[in-house]
């Protein structure tokens, strides 16, 4: 038995089936998706396949899958702007999230919690650490700035990852919008040069350091 | 009709990446499962899962609620980074029909499909797809859902190339008629 040869109409609506059942040669892929951009028409027969073999989608079974892979989007999505970029980035942020605290506020005060004191061996430095709302803030109760030149620089360390920067303590007070730390993380401050660390971690030594506790 | 994921997709394009946060825990599971059958080796389906997350982030603003759900349009860009790498694969092994077809798993037992009771719009498929032969609606999933060539279906099936693309032409539009009903 031999069926009537395709109409042209046939030809093409075929052809847009063929493509999103995927059983085009890398080139055919190439030219369908070509004409899609240049006929809305051909584009339209597309999607009316895609919603058409959908309803075969309810064969894919669920698999398990790891959160690294989220992790690997996102560094790749998102990278980490470089040093200068990232302070302004920073300093932008911690206004806007101090504009959306202070909204926040208005509605609902949220409660200020003492996260950590960190103190140096001899106690002559001492930075008191809260959180409030959205906001890290740090507070240093004793001591002074670091000598010219240089500067403390505050680190947050993850259980077994590495130091992230949270900024610079040039200040007696400093806020960077950042979640309330979670217990097993480990706060710390290094003597930086000016400009803080200019590698990925502390370069300096580490004054002090505080793990959040259970 | 609700679309949870459409929602997640307008904030993503909006650059919310809480919401693509939420967006990979809630449809990662069942993208996996795409990459995972069509491509059949975890590391594979997992650096190819990587790059749809990559690119649903990127064309998030393409995504247009009236012309489908959200699912539909996240397995969309899995089976066609799928397709790539596998026609890819196939063209850097200089073959597209050798071994492949013994490597890969049998076909699971068709779900939606044969669930013969109408129920919405699957149902409706298993209706349309028990109007096919066999050996037909069989090549159609394998074609879909495992991402197989021309060649690899002609080699499965035992019939010449030429063959094996009329019969899937003819059985998508046969499958177009009596869906579009």
């Amino acid at each position: 038995m031999t069926e009537p040869p395709l109409t042209l109409a046939e030809e093409i609506d075929a052809l847009a089936a063929e493509y999103v059942a995927g059983v085009l040669d890398p080139d055919e892929r190439a030219a369908v998706e070509a004409r899609m951009k240049a006929d809305a028409a051909f584009r339209a027969a597309v999607e009316g396949w895609e919603k058409r073999l959908a309803l075969l989608n309810d064969d894919y079974a669920a698999a398990p899958v790891s959160d690294a892979i989220f992790a690997r989007v996102e560094a790749r999505l998102f990278p980490k702007p470089d040093r200068r970029r990232r302070w302004m980035g920073l300093f932008s942020g911690a206004v806007a999230a101090v504009a959306m605290a202070a909204a926040v506020l208005m509605l609902m005060p949220a409660p200020m919690q003492d996260v950590a004191m960190l103190a140096s061996a001899d106690h002559s430095t001492v930075y008191m650490v809260q959180h409030k709302g959205e906001m890290l803030m740090v507070t240093r109760m004793e001591g002074t700035a670091a000598p010219a030149g240089q500067v403390h620089e505050l680190w947050i360390i993850p259980p077994g990852g590495a130091p992230q920067s949270l900024g610079l303590l040039a200040e007696a007070h400093f806020e960077v919008a950042y979640p309330m730390p979670a217990p097993g993380w480990t706060l710390a401050v290094s003597m930086e040069p000016e400009g803080g660390s200019p590698a990925d971690g502390p370069t300096g030594p580490v004054l002090m350091s505080h793990t959040i506790d259970a | 009709m609700e679309d949870p994921v459409a929602d997640l997709l307008s904030r993503c394009a909006a650059q919310d990446r809480a919401a693509f946060r939420l967006l990979y825990r809630e449809t990662s599971a069942k993208l996996m499962g795409v990459t995972l059958r069509m491509l059949g080796q975890r590391a594979e389906a997992e650096d190819a899962l990587q790059e749809v997350y990559t690119r649903v982030w990127l064309r998030a603003g393409r995504f247009d609620p009236a012309k489908g759900r959200g699912m539909t349009w996240l397995i969309a860009i899995a089976r066609n980074l799928a397709i790539d790498r596998l026609r890819a694969r196939a063209a850097d092994r200089g073959d597209p029909a050798d071994g492949e077809v013994l490597d890969r798993a049998p076909d699971p037992a068709p779900r939606a499909e044969t669930r013969m009771i109408a129920k919405g719009e699957a149902g409706r498929m298993a209706d349309c797809f028990a109007t096919l032969e066999a050996d037909r609606a069989a090549a159609v999933r394998g074609a879909y859902l495992d991402g197989r060539s021309y060649a690899e279906l002609a080699a499965r099936h035992g019939v010449p190339l030429n063959t094996m693309r009329t019969w899937l032409r003819r059985s998508l539009l046969r499958l177009k008629e009596c869906l579009d009903r």
